[in-house]
């Protein structure tokens, strides 16, 4: 009854706003306010210049794009905003979402109404896992982040510490969302797979407002490779309460979020030093394995009147481009037609403003996309592992 | 044991922290009768002030309480005016609590726009260093939070036993129409209380603010635990709220060790549920007096 409403609605108002309208529409659905709208709004400012530029270069299959954006303030409102998206404004395609929570809630949605939906920044397994039919994602993911991170401890960590990985104590915690829950799941299934010594992983909401007991335990059990999945509040927390406990491991592995935040480094002032990062690609790489990332930069700076507050504009404007101009060489905005022009899509890693391909594979993931290890060295983020785009060295140990 | 010590001293000042905050929350439960779920959000208003007077003019942010907790009065007391007053004669009492939900949302938005997410760092001052307690290590800032709580606490009691307004206040929380009759002026009473409750968490605020990463959604963790601290104590009871928060700030500092970080809340909502179950009226509490109900 409701899938049968939803789906007239959707055929009546997309015929009204196909007549209405001379530019396609495509909705643009992130958190825009709520707690996750710092990173929210810096996603969408990447899908947002991704669209400025292909308009100003004409558009796609000659119309402009007109982006409708929608509010994931929650999971309940990222549905109620993915179906006015598809119902009131009758956008062609959805583009989101950050949050993989509210990635995934909201692509349901418009798999039901056989909306495309392009995920360029959730990380969690289950955006992809579940086998949608319309749902495409272009940025890495969990997986990516958990491998990266244990990649990262063999091949420079161990032999920069010159101990052997598997001596090492390793301590995994993370924000107990979608988000963090599935990282840690790949560092502890990763991990094990490479007979690496994981003595404990825990969750916390990330809201929490104290870490102490976690830290003593941590100190407890004789941690030195603390791996932490977070956002910018918890690692925070995290960084201060170890200090204030005495508890100094030999290696903090940040997992996006809060660890690439400027802000973040700025809170905790010398305690960032030396702390490792994987993430999406930042803007401290290097610009031969990144086409692109400088003129990015200019356009990012010329609109918004300051520097990018995280790689997540980078990222999203990449997956945006490679859609959008993905779709605007295919044939028209049918769903299929537009399913077909982004199956389409091969570009091969090294030719992106963040370095990764763009090529969907199985469950329509990007199987190309990669991401970074970074370092914060002298108040900075720079890019240190792979080898090839880093632009410092990796350092570790005295 | 070491170990031990120092998890009991991490969970006391924790405590300590709840307090301050579940302190204004149970005074303004105990004498308004409502509930007011943008307590959280006067924090969150708090912190920002305090972080933009002591960045802005570069002080202590100690000293900004000064202007921070009578702000925070204004904001309360306008609160109780504007929203909750013309709505105490609705039908239907619920409609008070969920007004002080669309503010606490609508606070938390506001905030949204004028700082954005990103978080606020109140400079430390100094409060941030350790002093050692044996073998167990304690920021200062932790116990001047605990020892103003305690402050807070035994100056609201002797106010509201001492004081010709504190015995208003108590005579319109224990019956309104009663008190009404001796020529109380039970509205501006509960403009009152409803501006000392929110200065309570004013003053907490910028004790709080150089401990804490100030960001818009800060209130909506302490606020939580703020509700288990003050139906454990009793809803109303200052000093249950005190005492509530200390076993609050224990429990969850021993089940975040022993039992697991992500256990911790379960454990904290659990203790929650047994109270409203086991005894409803709290360590402290006694049957509600609900006569503003039908006056």
């Amino acid at each position: 009854m409701t899938l049968k409403t939803l789906l007239t609605a959707t055929a009546v108002s997309a015929l009204v706003a196909g007549a209405a309208q001379a530019d396609v529409k495509f909705g643009a659905l992130f958190p825009f306010s709520g707690g996750l709208a710092l990173l929210g709004e810096e996603s969408f400012r990447g899908v947002e210049l991704a669209v400025e530029e292909i308009n100003a270069a004409g558009g796609i299959q000659g119309e402009q794009i007109d982006l409708v954006r929608g509010d994931a303030v929650d999971n309940n409102q990222a549905i109620g905003e993915a179906r006015r998206l598809i119902s009131r404004e009758g956008v062609k395609a959805i583009l989101g979402t950050y949050s993989s929570s509210r990635s995934i809630a909201a692509s349901q949605v418009a798999e039901l109404s056989g909306i495309p939906y392009f995920e360029l920044g959730a990380v969690a397994d289950e955006v992809t896992g579940r086998d949608l039919q319309y749902l495409f994602r272009t940025n890495p993911t969990a997986e990516t982040m958990g491998i990266m991170t244990i990649d990262m401890i063999l091949d420079e960590i161990a032999p920069g510490l010159g101990v052997e990985a598997t001596d090492l104590v390793i301590g995994v915690i993370h924000e107990d969302s979608a988000y963090g829950t599935s990282v840690a799941g790949h560092q502890e299934e990763y991990g094990a797979e490479k007979g690496l010594n994981i003595v404990t992983v825990q969750g916390y909401p990330s809201s929490t407002v104290d870490m102490s007991s976690l830290v003593l335990d941590l100190k407890d059990r004789g941690v030195n490779i603390v791996l932490q999945t977070s956002y910018q509040n918890d690692s925070v927390l995290f960084l201060n309460q170890s200090a204030e406990a005495g508890f100094e491991p030999d290696a903090i592995i940040g997992g996006g979020g809060g660890y690439s935040l400027t802000a973040t480094a700025e809170a905790v002032g010398d305690l960032m030093e030396g702390v490792l990062d994987v993430d999406f690609t930042q803007y401290a790489v290097n610009t031969e394995f990144t086409p692109g990332l400088e003129d990015f930069l200019v356009a990012y700076q010329n609109k918004y009147g300051e520097d990018p507050r995280s790689g997540h504009s980078l990222n999203n404007y990449v997956g945006a481009m490679a859609v959008l101009e993905g779709i605007g060489a295919g044939e028209g905005f049918e769903p299929d037609q537009i399913v077909a022009a982004v199956q389409a899509i091969d570009i091969p890693a090294g030719e992106t403003a963040a370095g990764y391909g763009v090529h969907f594979g199985d469950h329509n993931q990007n199987d190309r996309a990669m991401m970074m290890g970074m370092q914060w060295q002298g108040g900075k983020l720079v890019t240190v592992y792979p080898r090839d785009a880093a632009v410092a060295e990796f350092q570790i140990g005295d | 044991m070491d170990t031990f010590l120092q998890i009991v001293a991490n969970g006391l000042m924790l405590g300590g922290l709840f307090a301050i905050v579940a302190v204004g929350l149970t005074l303004i439960f105990g004498i308004v009768k409502v509930i007011n779920f943008a307590h959280g959000e006067f924090l969150m208003v708090g912190m920002y002030l305090t972080f933009l007077l002591s960045t802005g003019m570069d002080v202590h942010p100690y000293l900004t309480a000064a202007a921070v907790a009578p702000a925070l009065f204004v904001l309360g007391a306008l609160t109780q005016r504007l929203l909750i007053q013309p709505l105490m004669s609705a039908r239907d009492e619920h409609v008070q609590i969920f007004a002080t939900v669309g503010l606490s949302t609508a606070l938390m938005n506001l905030a949204l726009l004028v700082f954005g997410a990103d978080i606020a760092n109140t400079p430390a001052h100094g409060v941030r260093s350790q002093v050692m307690l044996g073998e167990v290590r304690i920021l200062t800032g932790q116990l001047w939070v605990f020892g103003a709580a305690i402050l807070l606490v035994i100056g609201l009691q002797l106010f509201m036993k001492k004081t010709r307004t504190g015995r208003a206040i108590r005579a319109t929380a224990q019956n309104r129409a009663a008190a009404r009759l001796m020529g109380i002026n039970d509205k501006f009473i509960y403009v009152l209380t409803f501006g000392m409750g929110a200065a309570c968490v004013g003053l907490g605020s910028s004790l709080i603010a150089p401990l804490y990463p100030t960001s818009p959604t800060i209130g909506t963790y302490f606020v939580l635990i703020a509700f288990v601290c003050v139906v454990l104590g009793g809803l109303g009871s200052i000093p249950g709220a005190f005492f509530g928060a200390l076993v609050i700030g224990l429990v969850d500092a021993l089940s975040g060790f022993y039992i697991g970080s992500d256990l911790r809340e379960a454990v904290v909502f659990t203790i929650f549920l047994l109270i409203l179950i086991l005894k409803p009226s709290g360590l402290f509490g006694t049957r509600m007096n609900l006569s503003h109900v039908s006056p």
